[in-house]
């Protein structure tokens, strides 16, 4: 069975075709990227997948199970974690609090079960575990208003995994960082990647995305372009076309 | 004819509310602050406009003297209170914002005494024009005629000037104008001044409309200029000018055949709940 | 003593009115500009109950019931609109129930309800309603303490990311008007057959500022100070005539200097001179 399938998702606004059909499948322990060149669609397909937009047509399946209308949260309970490309601290809490309120799942999925449990050991432990296996722990209790971007992309990684999701879907999860931050975040994601996990990106820096992705999927004007391993995929002309189609005109001009 | 006449009351007090409510939505679109104490400018001006027609007889300078002493404090509402709130959460500068709007009240209470006051030395304005059945007076066509010709300027303002371009796009992307020379804190100061010289106006005209200017003539006409701007889409200009005319005639009607069921001024808020339940986007807003 | 036992009960009452505004404000983060609906539709359920001759610990439940059934209508209206809306949408629920109680014959119109049966004495009301807030208080500060509070929190400073820690967003601000607006009503309650004579006006926009002007003074979020903000603004308007006169001027007045100067309130004021944070 697949871990996560896109069957002809379509969705336009005011009359512009964003998503015009795609169809994908993510199989378990895949590592996919999802890249394209600005306005090819990807960001609005990954939220398509994610749930925070509704396609028009098509539908999203995880593991089976049709949730196309199932709203974010109650995917984060079946396993289906996300992260936002501008990082969403709780920004009054501490970093290890945002993660103890992920932690937490079991509890505070249902308002009644959280009124009568105080009890935040548990989910303490489990999450200073988490903020250590991310290099963060120092920072543990530090407002995530007070604390630099890396630590807060880690900090959000971290809240993802400890919802214990078998898929994880990162929308540009190296953007912002500097050469090095971004080389060992991308080693990150690899190692959460063969630990068990299965995950889609989306993502600008393609040096990175090319380096860890075992696949790629390449969207153009809304459509699939390309998919495949990266070596190739990234050698065929009309994805190099796509890429670099303006600039490639612009050097033709000039000579 | 009845219903016509009810029809072109609602009208006259669609134009009020439209005189309020495009300052509001002005200020919304601008700062993303809910200026209900706009209220209290409206009630200012009206205050100004009636001293100045009492004391000179003359209603000629009654409405320039309350639009400027409108149009001075709205300005400085914007530097005393809300300027320092920008970075704070959103609902700190409407509790202060209501908070104003509600003291006002007991200070105009103090300032003028408890009663309201009457025009005095204008009575013609009670002079009913009739034609093929239908009546008003000179105040509700004074009315139409300034909201019209007021909101033509604004709209000349906004689309034919250059400082009203300047003005647009500051509202629509304040860094980009920003990096065109635009000058962001003097737009918004014109924005205060536009809105409140607009509310002072309609005060005047309202306090004509009743005879009567009084402290807490404002508050309801302030709370409804929120609904309308809700309504026509949070800091959607031709949407609030629908929604405010839209209202004022549902208003007109609904006196009447829902006098059994709620009072005029639950109508705006029933309509307003209605239709954000159906359009959670408001009447012209985009969806989200 | 009757004197001061009325200000007691009233302190007490106006302690639960912010306390429930509160676990809606404060904790999850909706701000209500209509929470006197709650606290009149409480008091006319209750007065109809018990001028239909229930006895008073059916007819305070009823009001508290059916003040909670209208506060979570107003809860799901709530997820349809943003943020901003939300506030105006309140306030609506405000005006809207003024509206149709002032219009009803059945509920006495403008003249409202009167000879309510009145089954306790001044020792009663002040020990039901000084009872109740304590209750209320403790069940907020356990809230603050529970997971419901740290999920309240989530849902207060980023929704999107509280959805994807797989909190229920819709089901959390629906419990917060539950519970904030049932304990309106139950302050509304004991204000009908206390008073045996309930209006309209008395749970107008007016009413519904000055519940807020409490929280806000008190410090919004802190269950303390909230409750030190509804007893400081009932005793002020006791103890000077000025402020009895013009309480529009003072309680908006202090809206806009506490927003204006420490947006924490008291117990914002607090933190800042000891370092404490007050629950």
């Amino acid at each position: 069975m697949m871990m996560l399938e896109g069957e002809a998702l379509a969705i336009s606004f005011g009359g512009v075709r964003a998503v015009a059909g795609v169809s994908l499948a993510v199989a378990p322990g895949e590592l996919v990227g999802l890249i394209g060149p600005n306005g090819a669609g990807k960001t609005t397909l990954l939220r398509l997948l994610t749930g925070v937009l509704t396609p028009d047509t098509g539908r999203v399946r995880f593991e089976g199970r049709d949730v196309t209308r199932m709203p974010i949260h109650r995917r984060a309970q079946l396993g289906f974690a996300l992260t936002h490309q501008i990082v969403r601290p709780f920004r009054d809490m501490t970093l290890l609090e945002n993660v103890m309120v992920a932690a937490a799942l079991e509890v505070t999925v249902h308002p009644w079960r959280a009124l009568a449990t105080v009890d935040a050991r548990a989910a303490r432990e489990r999450s200073m575990a988490l903020l250590e296996r991310l290099g963060i722990a120092d920072a543990a209790d530090k407002s995530a208003r007070s604390v630099p971007l890396g630590y807060l992309k880690r900090m959000q990684v971290a809240r993802a995994l400890a919802l214990r999701p078998r898929l994880l879907m990162l929308d540009e999860p190296l953007a912002g960082l500097n050469y090095t931050e971004a080389a060992r975040f991308a080693d990150l994601i690899v190692e959460l990647n063969e630990g068990g996990i299965t995950i889609v990106l989306v993502e600008h820096n393609l040096g990175e995305v090319t380096r860890i992705s075992q696949r790629l999927v390449v969207l153009h004007n809304g459509e699939v372009l390309a998919k495949g391993a990266p070596g190739p995929v990234m050698q065929r002309g009309d994805v190099r076309e796509a890429y670099l189609g303006t600039s490639a005109d612009a050097e033709a001009a000039h000579a | 004819m009845y219903l016509l006449e009810l029809l072109l009351v609602g009208l006259v007090w669609g134009c009020t509310y439209a005189m309020m409510a495009l300052g509001l939505t002005l200020v919304y679109g601008l700062l993303r602050i809910l200026h209900v104490a706009q209220a209290t400018v409206f009630t200012l001006g009206a205050y100004v406009g009636l001293l100045v027609a009492n004391h000179t007889g003359s209603l000629a300078l009654a409405f320039p003297a309350a639009a400027l002493s409108a149009a001075a404090l709205g300005p400085l509402i914007y530097r005393l209170v809300y300027q320092p709130m920008l970075d704070k959460p959103p609902y700190v500068a409407l509790v202060a914002s209501i908070g104003l709007l509600i003291a006002m009240e007991d200070g105009f209470r103090l300032l003028f005494g408890p009663y309201g006051l009457s025009f005095t030395r204008n009575t013609w304005f009670t002079t009913t024009y009739s034609w093929a059945g239908l009546s008003l007076n000179v105040v509700q066509i004074s009315m139409v005629i300034a909201a019209v010709g007021l909101l033509s300027a604004f709209a000349w303002f906004a689309t034919r000037t250059r400082a009203g371009v300047a003005w647009r796009a500051t509202v629509s992307d304040p860094a980009m104008a920003e990096s065109f020379g635009v000058g962001v804190s003097g737009v918004r100061y014109q924005s205060f001044f536009i809105a409140s010289a607009l509310a002072g106006v309609a005060g005047v005209l309202v306090g004509l409309l009743n005879n009567l200017v009084e402290p807490g003539m404002g508050a309801m006409i302030g709370y409804k200029g929120l609904a309308i701007i809700v309504l026509g889409g949070l800091g959607n200009v031709p949407g609030t000018l629908v929604a405010s005319l839209l209202l004022g005639v549902i208003e007109s009607f609904g006196t009447v055949y829902l006098d059994k069921l709620l009072d005029r001024d639950a109508i705006a808020f029933l309509v307003l709940i209605v239709i954000l339940m159906i359009r959670p986007q408001g009447l012209l807003g985009k969806a989200h | 003593m009757d004197y001061y036992l009325s200000v007691a009960t009233f302190a007490a009452l106006n302690a639960i009115l912010a306390l429930g505004l509160n676990l809606i404000s404060g904790f999850c983060g909706q701000v209500s500009l209509g929470h006197a609906a709650f606290y009149g539709l409480g008091a006319y359920a209750a007065a109809l109950c018990a001028v239909a001759g229930a006895p008073i610990w059916l007819s305070i439940p009823v009001g508290m019931l059916v003040a909670g059934v209208f506060g979570v209508i107003t809860g799901f209206a709530a997820l349809r609109v943003r943020e901003d809306f939300l506030a105006i949408v309140t306030m609506g629920v405000g005006f809207l129930f003024l509206g149709v109680v002032r219009k009803q014959q059945w509920l006495g119109a403008e003249m409202g309800i009167a000879r309510i049966p009145s089954p306790l004495d001044k020792w009663g009301y002040a020990l039901l309603s000084i009872g109740a807030a304590i209750a209320l208080l403790l069940l907020s500060l356990h809230i603050r303490r529970s997971w419901m509070g740290r999920a309240f929190g989530a849902v207060a400073q980023d929704e999107d990311a509280a959805r994807s820690v797989g909190i229920d967003v819709a089901g959390y601000k629906i419990t917060a008007f539950l519970l904030g607006t049932a304990a309106a009503g139950l302050a509304g309650g004991i204000y009908a057959h206390m008073t045996q004579l309930i209006v309209p006006d008395a749970f107008n926009f007016v009413q519904s500022v000055t519940i807020l002007a409490m929280v806000v003074v008190g410090g919004i979020g802190s269950s303390w100070g909230v409750v030190a903000g509804a007893v400081l603004l009932t005793l002020m308007p006791e103890m000077f005539r000025f402020i009895n006169d013009y309480k529009l001027l003072v309680y908006g007045g202090l809206l806009l200097v506490v927003m204006r100067f420490s947006p924490g309130g008291l117990a914002g004021l607090v933190f800042r001179l000891t370092g404490r944070r007050l629950a």
